[in-house]
């Protein structure tokens, strides 16, 4: 009897033993609708459940579908090529579009065939040998930087590849997936990079640093060998010039031609563009003295035949200086400093020419780096100076004065003009130097009582640089100098540069209502065509024509020539250096209208003429 | 260790096995709420039993002998040879306040020789759970409580607890029990299986369900209930408790029974809280594995006594109204099933609750069930 019938039994009996049918009837009948509920509910939730999971089912594939077409189109979009064969027979089952594009056919071409029946029989040994060996070992296959052996693209293209083994939920070898990643643009890049970092981009000749490895390699192998060797250091003279004169294009082509002309006859000696218009040239070893020589001058006379370029012609020449390791230096760094020392005594010797290293050359060097070196700190501490120049009428009246620099070295004295100038051009500091003067020259004459004009020179340097228009107005404004008492002057220099711009630099400054003189007239290319283009309010006679004047007649036709020419263009002449009374009254003959020189005054702090400016010393001294 | 067991109906008041030679030190005593109300029954205990801990709870039906039983009620007192008894009771004033009420009685009860509490707490307004950490967080993990929720029938309206007074609700006691001699030991089982896919709890506050998987819970009920049964909700969702899913410690055994429904907002309200974002999935029985699984209890219980045991041994079932609710006729399966575990020579006393409180065997860490049978055993060991 089934264990709850026997209770229901029990508990429908009387304590004398009497069943109670009408009781056991409930009983039995509320158990069998508890048993009805039971199962209604457990069919019902089997059938939700069942219904449930398929959703859930149905979501989880959804849900891995949509993971599959996500991670589909990111293999079918990187331009790095993919595949997957079967790791049991080598077949294709899988190849994205930059797979295609390397093996060069579509994937309806590769997928579910093998490599031999896909590559020729040699590459396809190739292929199925790397298989079975990642199949068996299971460890990844790298293949750096190899050829790619088949596809349209062909022996052309470096690729990296690698290949490795996936394997099923056994264990077993399952897929072998494979990328291919192009690296020939990686690697071409990768050497033009190492190219660009060894060689000049403009001639292709190594650049500084690849010599100054090859002269690092090279000093060792001489200590070693004992061996000599000479260094040269070579400048393009008059190069700036060309840039000038044609432009950069035009520049660039030259110096490319010049870079091809110095390879040309070096001997197959290793050459390197290390700068602008600097070369340096490393000497076979133990070659001789007089063959350094030999091969110098053929490259000055190489350089030296007109250049030709398109329709452009031009004329540079080319300075050479030489070191001889071991002689005249035992470290790169010595060796390089004392070529450039002959290099610069070549070029102070009138360019177009070489100079091997004299151990006094050293010291000029030297001498002249100091010697810049203190022209910073004279600037820096005063040591600077203005003196004044007066210039007259040709009969002697007192019309301005020429501001002119000094400098008052503290050990050296006076330092000549001539020799601080240039090298104040050569480190920029002109610009500092130049506002200065024109700055201590404005205020100065506009302290004076007579409204006498004054002359500022300015450097060509001056023009290229800065913002001499502000600066000269802005000195000006502050001084409070008439502008039409100052009067600028200029070289040919300032012209030969960039010409358009130091035209339209100098109509502004006489716009201003400042004047322009050109200073140095006959000397240099003194070209007539820059008169006529633009209107100079004065001419200054170079001095070295005054001075000869008694002693050539040459001079005296150069001086009455120049004089001509600027009555016929109406302009005023200055007539420089006028020392004596005879070239003062030769000039007067030729009507020459101003003169200046050791005749009128020396140049002197302005103290000294404080009589010609209008004041007294006393008045001055306490004012 | 002896042991009186009585019982009283209305027919014939109390009946029982024979007096105790000296006065027991406990008694405990579980009826309906009608039969505790009004303090009769506990005036007459008292009248037996002058000297006596009396500790009781109204319930969602008694366990009485092999049956379950609604107008009987039934009471053990028990003569400790060598155990030390202390009952303390505590007021509750509301749900917020269970663990800080779980620390005081803990404190109260603290002692170097404890050897185990039973707890009889207020079933309905009272957050289980807390109670359970506030007593283990003074007391310590490895100290065995166990004990129940005090149950209110098939109503759930007002439950009952008695310490030495006549049973009140809002109200919670406990026994700690003092000395070497005293086995205490609990097994804790479900039957319960998980079925259907496992389902994101996208909304919750509390105890309150407002979404599962995005849905409100009462509809999940209603497809799986059908519309007829589900009219019967709460009590019929008895029949699905939720098992959670604690992905810090998956071992743990959670599950939770439908204790309320809100059929405007379609919420359900379960026995503890449930927290948001956590995976629950349901569950369900037959009415063969619910009584392997008390049986499953049973064995767990039995087999940790250990030692030579002096006198009578007691078993205290304390089984869920759901399990009842589920097996309707069926019940006495599972009281069958653990009577065929612990053996003749176990006296068996207990309720159907609204909430057990056992450490489980996976876990040895105390906590509030649902839908589980909880046995607890007393016995003391020889001299």
């Amino acid at each position: 009897m089934h264990r709850l019938l026997a209770r229901q039994i029990r508990q429908s009996t009387d304590e004398a033993g009497q069943v109670d049918m009408t009781r056991l009837g409930e009983l039995v009948s509320a158990a069998y609708e508890e048993s009805d509920r039971d199962r209604r509910r457990t069919d019902r939730a089997i059938k939700l459940m069942i219904e449930e999971l398929e959703q859930t089912h149905k979501r989880a594939e959804q849900d891995l579908s949509q993971a599959r077409e996500f991670l589909d189109s990111i293999i079918e979009n990187i331009p790095i090529a993919v595949f997957a064969k079967d790791a049991r027979d080598s077949r294709y089952i899988l190849l994205n579009r930059a797979g295609e594009e390397y093996y060069g056919m579509p994937r309806e071409e590769m997928l579910g065939r093998t490599p031999e029946q896909i590559f020729p029989a040699d590459l396809a040994r190739v292929v199925s040998e790397q298989d079975r060996r990642v199949v068996e070992s299971g460890t990844p296959l790298f293949l750096e930087g190899h050829r790619l052996e088949v596809g349209v693209h062909g022996h052309d293209r470096v690729v990296n590849s690698r290949k490795l083994l996936v394997r099923d939920g056994n264990g077993a070898p399952q897929y072998l997936v494979g990328v291919i990643e192009d690296v020939t643009e990686r690697i071409t890049n990768q050497a033009r990079i190492s190219h660009l970092a060894h060689h000049d981009a403009l001639t292709d000749l190594p650049n500084r640093s690849a010599f100054n490895a090859a002269l690092a390699g090279r000093l060792e192998r001489a200590q070693e060998a004992s061996t000599s060797f000479a260094v040269l250091s070579l400048d393009l003279d008059r190069f700036k010039d060309v840039n000038d004169v044609f432009g950069h294009p035009v520049g660039d082509m030259m110096m490319r031609a010049a870079a091809e002309r110095l390879v040309a006859d070096a001997d197959g000696a290793f050459v390197a563009r290390i700068g602008g218009d600097e070369f340096m040239i490393l000497m076979p070893d133990d070659v001789r003295r007089e063959d350094v020589l030999s091969l110098a001058e053929r490259l000055v006379e190489a350089i030296g035949n007109e250049l030709e370029v398109e329709e452009f012609f031009s004329h540079v020449g080319l300075s050479v200086g030489i070191a001889v390791y071991p002689h005249d230096g035992e470290d790169a760094a010595t060796l390089l400093a004392n070529a450039d020392s002959a290099l610069y005594r070549a070029k102070r010797e009138g360019r177009g020419r070489v100079c091997f290293f004299e151990t006094e050359m050293d010291r000029e060097l030297r001498d002249r780096r100091l010697l810049q070196h203190d022209l910073r700190q004279a600037v820096e501490q005063n040591q600077l100076l203005v003196y004044f120049q007066p210039q007259a009428r040709i009969d002697g009246e007192i019309i301005g004065f020429e501001a002119l620099v000094r400098w008052d070295h503290p050990t050296r004295g006076f330092v000549p003009p001539d020799q601080f100038i240039p090298l104040a051009e050569e480190n920029g500091l002109i610009i500092q130097i130049g506002e200065w003067v024109l700055r201590e020259a404005c205020r100065e004459a506009a302290s004076w009582p007579r409204p006498l004009q004054v002359a500022v020179n300015l450097s060509p340097v001056q023009f290229q640089a800065g913002d001499l228009e502000r600066s000269i107005h802005q000195i000006l404004l502050e001084t409070g100098l008439a502008p039409t008492r100052l009067e600028v002057e200029i070289t040919e220099g300032v012209l030969i540069g960039d010409f358009t711009r130091a035209l339209n630099l100098l109509r502004r400054l006489k716009a201003l209502g400042i004047r322009i003189a050109m200073d140095d007239f006959g000397t240099g290319y003194s070209s007539l065509s820059y008169l006529q283009s633009f209107p100079f309010d004065k001419i200054k006679i170079d001095r070295s024509f005054i001075l000869d004047l008694e002693a050539t007649p040459q001079s005296a036709e150069i001086v009455r020539a120049v004089l001509s020419l600027a009555h016929a263009l109406h302009i005023p002449v200055v007539a420089e250096g006028v020392e004596t009374e005879a070239q003062r009254a030769f000039l007067e003959h030729e009507a020459c209208e101003e003169m200046q020189g050791y005749l009128i005054g020396q140049p002197e702090p302005i103290e000294h003429y404080f009589d010609l400016i209008g004041i007294k010393v006393d008045c001055r001294r306490y004012a | 260790m002896q042991i009186q067991y009585r019982h009283w109906n209305a027919a014939h008041g109390w009946r029982g096995a024979n007096a105790l030679r000296e006065p027991p030190q406990l008694v405990l005593c579980f009826g309906s709420r009608e039969g505790l109300a009004g303090g009769e029954r506990y005036r007459e205990l008292r009248t037996f039993y002058p000297d006596s801990h009396i500790v009781g709870c109204s319930t969602g039906g008694q366990v009485h002998g092999d049956d379950v039983a609604d107008d009987v009620i039934v009471a053990v007192a028990l003569r400790f040879a060598r155990t030390q008894v202390r009952v303390v009771k505590e007021a509750i004033e509301s749900r917020e306040a269970s663990r800080v009420c779980g620390m005081r009685f803990a404190r109260r009860l603290a002692a170097p020789d404890l050897a185990g509490v039973f707890v009889l707490s207020e079933g309905l307004n009272v957050n289980g759970n807390e109670l359970i950490a506030g007593i283990t967080e003074v007391l310590g993990p490895g100290l065995p409580v166990t004990g129940g929720l005090a149950g209110d029938g098939a109503r759930f309206e007002q439950t009952l607890v008695g310490a030495d007074g006549e049973p009140q609700p809002h109200c919670i006691a406990a026994i700690g029990f003092y000395g070497a001699s005293l086995r205490f030991t609990h097994g804790c089982a479900g039957g319960w299986d998980v079925f259907g896919p496992r389902r994101k709890v996208t909304k919750s506050d509390g105890r309150v369900v407002v979404e599962l998987d995005g849905e409100p819970p009462l509809d999940l009920y209603t497809r799986y209930l059908g519309e007829e049964e589900a009219a019967a909700m709460p009590g019929s969702g008895i029949a699905f408790p939720l098992r959670i899913h604690d992905e810090a410690a998956p071992e743990r055994q959670i599950v939770r029974s439908v204790f309320a429904v809100d059929r405007n907002a379609r919420t359900l309200t379960y026995a503890a809280d449930i927290p948001e974002g956590c995976t629950a999935q349901l569950m369900r029985a037959n009415f063969d594995s619910l009584a392997a699984g008390a049986g499953e209890a049973g064995r767990q219980a039995r087999n940790a006594l250990a030692g030579e045991i002096a006198g009578d041994k007691l078993a205290i079932l304390v089984s869920c109204t759901g399990r009842r609710k589920v097996m309707g006729q069926r019940t006495q399966d599972e009281l069958d099933a653990v009577a065929a575990e612990l053996g003749d020579d176990v006296t068996r006393i207990g309720f159907y609750s609204y909430g057990e409180i056992a450490p489980p065997a996976a876990t040895g860490r105390c906590e509030l069930h649902n839908q589980t049978m909880t046995i607890t055993m007393i016995a003391e060991v020889a001299a």
